[in-house]
């Protein structure tokens, strides 16, 4: 499967970068056994692999951050230590790390030559180029003194893959780099890594997006439990087979089971929900026992909908009910005494308490429940504890150890559960709901969902998957820039949610909105 | 064992796993703990009744505001830099309160003391307004007061109740007993309560606590509430001590204090840390300058070893604990 | 452009807080009886002196996201080496506390940065530990340095307004200012006080830097504690935690977060300055202390009340409530809903 090199530096023999053998643990854990690839002048080379494959730890031997414990990396030709950040740098590594990796309280212009050593003089003809390299990566409105704390999330990360681009690196990392940019802002990332592949870098490339890394990249390597499963060039691949590799197995499609259009009652009803700047009067009832989505890219105020009912959003406005009565908006105390749980899309910050034992976190939201006049009562904790044990499908043996030391599937699994088997919560609020969650755990928590449906919760999530949004949703909401594109119930075409999500209104006014289009024409 | 039956043990690993790094952690812990002790067995009069009680007598002052100052820390709050202030100006306080007697005086006390810090902890808890800052500025805001109210002039006694806190009974100071009996009741509220729980999430992660719905704001003015009725405790026990008070009552126990927590292993990062550990805390500093001056060594030396004592427990404590997070 | 610098926090505290001192010093004439003279502006850089470096030395480790408690410890330690190594030659005397206070910053550096500690237990331990360490050296006394020239030099009149000591502190913080503006540490430190994990992934010498900016404190904290005790001829064991306590208020007064990765030096300067110009303000107005001290719990509770995040929700919550509905304030989105 080796054979094949790029088109775009036929000649070379010697690939730029081949990783031979490495491994590496942490106490007991073996992250990585014995990963080895290669990747040639001008190639962009994927790395895929479930969440615990090794990729990451890969990426940080690769990149100055571990120290492999076996095995080696040639850059060139030579063999390299790379004891450090600094170290890789100087040999030419330059990284997109996978958590955004610029500082808010500095410049624009600060951030894109942040970490440069070369010189320790403070350069004020940089100008130029970094205006040019801004531009480069699609950011022409923004400015190089504005601190960067201004910009949104997606620009942030724009401008690191600007950083790690600018630097004349022969290897670039970029590990995740598009996963929290809309499509339009990918675009320019690719453009961008085409470019610098083009002037004969090595480029490795991870990514969850499985249909960016076919069409992107020349090939991928597969790694599963800490081994490279296969490197093959991308022709060869399908999504299915990519999966397949992945997972050691063949992907199933679960079939979804739609609830039954009934009436049922209106559980949460949200008017007129206004963020400045990032959506537009947005409206929407749910109903007890079905699934509802919010579905839009990053930036289309899918995720700003949930967080404004939660009460998160401290200056968004809407008039929200719940079970006919009011909430007031912008205080998550509020919305929780109301019945909305909300499971945050950031799960270590914003939701669990990683030091603490599974048993505390599946209970911190019911401290009353299991108290008797402020005291813990053991006959009720372990009650509680054992029910919600059994409902979230968790390991008995595992509730006293620390949320931390679980997996990302458990971790999610934790803070669903935290948030089920109770009979004031109402409505259940999730976040991308299994992000950072690799596929078992994802269909656990999918069933979870369901269950909660089922048990009479109406159940609202937002998501960028298209495949989640329609084995899970029985109805869903696509929005774009802030405002509801189209109302879907039923089975949509994934391309008609798409479409919708990538482009709004505008372009499918053929399809959707002929109605309201049709008399004016 | 089943872990689903033990709700009540604090948190900590469980999984059995003891890791090298983390052993070696311990024997150091141990070889400490048994040098200080060949080191006091060694030493002349250390192991007598009389010395027990001059150590725990001089740790209990200091231990009780200590307790204070870990529910503050386990909440995530860090520290509290004005102690030293709010102890003086509750002592002048009591002092002058005599003349109503000695409950209602204690009762003005512990009630001022306590409000004067759970102010603070509101705006903390409520308004994520950051604590050292916010306590500097509480310590000028206390003393100045005291000083322009008092006119700058120690405080005597208005009556006499305040000496029945200098009582020994059973040949030990009554201040010993306050210690033990506030340190056993404040390990089981953290261990067994509501509140306890609630205090150890939130000075853990105060962002998820808060989405979570937690009452956020309630519990770290509630912790600091109380933190402030045991500073009032210490203070009453000083004034009564010195039998007058002016603002500088306090003295250095605003970093005793954080000396005694930090040297029981509790972290300044919250979410950690329990009464017993800082009772341990505040004997291991009392006793270890025992053994120094009965050694002969200065009052300086005594202090510096108090500090690398600190600075040594600050190191472990880190050490294990991010073992056992690796 | 220029106004939204001039209102960032790092330039507008300062500057709110010099201005305002300055007005109120010139203005001492209208509410009191006295008159000011020259000696009052260089009563003033003395005042700004003894406090200068220390300030300088805690609001570096502020804007490199740390709080060096120890900075009083080695001015303390400082004053003393200085005294008692420096009997016969001043430049032996300020080497010794240099080159000590280089040292504690350098292992303490290497403790915070190496392990990743929290500075701020441990600093405190070394604070203690230093405490300490002076009273032991010196038995806990006062210690006199009987060079009566060095004293009478350091304190000398120079241009009307100024003495060797403020010099010297004021071209330290020149000094800093030029270093950080005109190299990338500047950049570097404000980076890894904002974010520490985003700076190593940018390949910034976080451990490096770190270490660097401890031994830059000591050295600087122990510098002002010599150049106080040539000052007074005298070295005190224990100054108490009032210097640090101002020394932290003129950090953030000089518009240093207290969070990290915002400040700089000539905002500490500036803040510094305040904090010099009330205490003069105060002997010359002959206010009693405590109203000083009422003055500072003020300002410093402004600042971190206006900093709380929490409060900047509630703030924004209801400024939500009392907009006009159909968004008055709300930036038109790009599409209208269908």
């Amino acid at each position: 499967m080796q054979q094949r090199l790029t088109s775009s530096s036929p000649r070379t023999s010697e690939p730029l970068v081949r990783v031979d053998g490495l491994a590496k643990s942490y106490g007991s854990t073996r992250a990585v056994r014995a990963a080895s690839f290669s990747i040639a002048a001008g190639e962009i080379h994927a790395l895929c692999g479930h969440n615990g494959a090794g990729k990451s730890t890969v990426v940080k031997m690769l990149s100055g951050q571990e120290t492999p414990d076996e095995g080696a990396i040639h850059l060139g030709g030579e063999a390299l230590d790379l004891r450090t950040r600094q170290v890789a740098q100087r040999h030419g590594v330059a990284l997109v790390d996978q958590e955004l990796s610029v500082v808010p309280s500095l410049t624009v212009a600060e951030n894109l030559v942040l970490g440069d050593g070369r010189t320790p003089w403070v350069n004020r003809r940089a100008s130029p180029r970094s205006r040019a390299l801004l531009d480069s990566v699609g950011l022409e409105h923004v400015g190089l003194d504005q601190p960067l704390g201004s910009l949104g999330i997606g620009e942030r990360q724009l401008i690191e893959v600007a950083r790690a681009l600018g630097q004349d690196a022969r290897l670039v990392i970029l590990d995740e780099p598009t996963a929290t940019l809309s499509d339009v802002e990918s675009e320019y990332v690719y453009a961008s890594v085409r470019k610098v592949a083009a002037a004969g870098c090595a480029v490795l490339f991870v990514s969850h997006r499985l249909g960016e890394v076919l069409t992107l990249c020349d090939r991928v390597t597969v790694m599963r439990d800490g081994q490279v499963v296969a490197t093959s060039t991308s022709g060869e691949l399908t999504i299915d087979s990519l999966i397949e590799q992945m997972l050691g197995e063949a992907p199933h499609h679960p079939q979804k089971v739609t609830a039954a259009e009934v009436d049922r009652d209106v559980v949460l009803s949200v008017e007129g929900l206004t963020v400045p700047g990032r959506v537009q009067d947005f409206a929407l009832s749910l109903q007890a026992g079905r699934v509802y989505a919010v579905a839009g890219q990053l930036g289309s105020g899918a995720s700003d909908v949930l967080r404004a009912i939660a009460g998160l959003v401290p200056e968004a406005t809407a008039s929200v009910t719940v079970d006919g009565a009011r909430v007031a908006v912008g205080r998550p105390i509020a919305a929780v005494r109301a019945g909305i749980a909300f499971v945050s899309n950031d799960r270590k910050s914003e939701g669990l308490f990683l030091d603490k034992p599974v048993s505390w976190n599946l209970l911190a939201t019911r401290l009353p429940d299991v108290t008797r006049l402020g005291v813990v009562s053991r006959r009720r904790w372990t009650a509680r504890l054992s029910a919600l044990v059994e409902l979230c499908g968790l390991d008995r043996g595992r509730v006293g150890q620390s949320v931390g030391a679980l997996s990302g599937g458990n971790q999610q699994k934790v803070f669903v559960g935290r948030c089920l088997g109770r009979d004031d919560v109402r409505v259940l609020l999730l976040d991308e709901p299994t992000r950072g969650v690799d596929v078992g755990g994802r269909a656990a928590i999918h069933t979870l969902l369901r269950d909660a449906a089922g048990a009479g919760l109406a159940v609202l999530f937002s998501s960028t998957e298209l495949e989640e949004l329609l084995d899970l949703a029985d109805v869903v909401v696509t929005m774009h820039k802030g405002v509801v594109v189209q109302r879907h119930e039923g089975e949509p075409a994934s391309a008609v949610l798409l479409r919708e999500m990538t482009h709004g209104a505008g372009d499918s006014a053929a399809h959707g909105a002929v109605v309201a289009a049709g008399g004016d024409r | 064992m089943n872990a689903l039956s033990a709700p009540a043990a604090p948190p900590r690993q469980r999984d059995g796993l003891r890791h090298r790094p983390r052993l070696a952690v311990d024997a150091v812990v141990v070889a400490g703990v048994l040098a200080v002790v060949a080191v006091g067995l060694s030493t002349d009069r250390f192991v007598t009744v009389a010395n027990a009680k001059a150590i725990i007598t001089s740790a209990s002052l200091v231990g009780i505001a200590a307790l204070g100052l870990t529910l503050i820390m386990i909440g995530g709050s860090a520290v509290s830099l004005a102690i030293s202030q709010s102890v003086a100006a509750i002592g002048m306080i009591f002092l002058s309160a005599q003349s109503l007697g000695l409950i209602p005086a204690l009762v003005i006390a512990v009630v001022v003391g306590a409000l004067i810090t759970g102010l603070q902890g509101a705006v903390v808890g409520y308004a994520a307004a950051n604590p050292v800052v916010l306590t500097i500025a509480a310590s000028f805001a206390i003393a100045g007061l005291a000083t322009g109210i008092s006119g700058g002039v120690s405080v005597a006694p208005s009556g006499l109740g305040y000496d029945h806190l200098n009582a020994t009974p059973g040949g030990v100071a009554l201040s010993v007993y306050v210690l033990l009996v506030l340190a056993l009741s404040l390990e089981w509220v953290l261990r067994r309560t509501a509140f306890g729980r609630s205090l150890y999430m939130v000075g853990e992660n105060r962002v998820a606590a808060r989405a979570a719905g937690m009452p956020v704001g309630r519990t770290t003015t509630v912790a600091w509430l109380a933190a402030g009725a045991l500073f009032a405790v210490t203070a009453v026990f000083t004034a009564a001590f010195n039998t007058s008070a002016n603002v500088n009552l306090g003295g250095t126990l605003t970093f005793d204090a954080i000396a005694a927590v930090l040297a029981g292993g509790t972290p300044i990062s919250g979410g950690r840390g329990s009464a017993l550990r800082t009772l341990a805390g505040a004997l291991l500093v009392s006793a270890v300058s025992d053994i120094l001056l009965l050694r002969g060594y200065s009052t300086g030396v005594q202090v510096m070893v108090k500090g690398l004592i600190v600075l040594a427990v600050v190191v472990l404590v880190h050490l294990r604990t991010r073992e056992s997070h690796a | 452009m220029m106004l939204a610098r001039v209102t960032r926090p790092d330039v507008l505290l300062p500057l709110t807080a010099v201005g305002l001192t300055a007005i109120a010093f010139a203005m001492v004439p209208v509410y009191t009886d006295t008159t000011l003279t020259t000696f009052d502006v260089y009563n003033t850089l003395q005042i700004f002196a003894r406090l200068g470096l220390v300030a300088l030395a805690l609001g570096i480790t502020m804007i490199a996201g740390e709080f060096d408690l120890s900075v009083v410890g080695t001015y303390a330690l400082g004053g003393m080496l200085t005294v008692q190594a420096g009997q016969e030659s001043w430049a032996h005397g300020v080497l010794a506390a240099v080159g000590a206070g280089a040292a504690i910053g350098l292992v303490q550096g290497c403790v915070i940065a190496g392990l990743r500690l929290p500075s701020m237990p441990v600093t405190l331990a070394t604070y203690i530990a230093l405490l300490g360490l002076t009273s032991a050296l010196s038995g806990g006394l006062t210690k006199t340095y009987s060079n009566p020239e060095v004293t009478l030099w350091v304190d000398q009149v120079v241009l009307t307004y100024f003495s060797p000591r403020s010099l010297v502190t004021l071209g330290l913080f020149v000094l800093a200012a030029v270093i950080l503006a005109g190299t990338r540490w500047g950049r570097e430190l404000r980076a890894i006080g904002g974010d520490r994990r985003a700076s190593r992934v940018a390949g910034v010498r976080v451990n490096r830097l770190l270490v660097g900016t401890f031994v830059v404190s000591g050295a600087l904290s122990a510098l002002g504690g010599s150049l106080l005790s040539f000052s007074l001829g005298s070295a005190n064991p224990d100054p108490g935690v009032q210097p640090l306590i101002l020394a932290a208020a003129a950090a953030l007064l000089g518009g240093v977060s207290l969070a990290g990765g915002r400040g700089s030096p000539l905002g500490l300067l500036g803040g510094i300055l305040a904090v010099a110009l009330l205490a003069e303000i105060a002997t010359v107005a002959a206010f009693p202390g405590y109203v000083a001290q009422l003055f500072y719990a003020g300002l410093l509770g402004v600042i971190v009340i206006v900093d709380a995040p929490d409060l900047h929700h509630t703030v924004t919550r209801l400024r939500a409530r009392l907009r006009p509905p159909g968004g008055g304030g709300t930036r038109p989105l790009s599409q209208e809903t269908p």
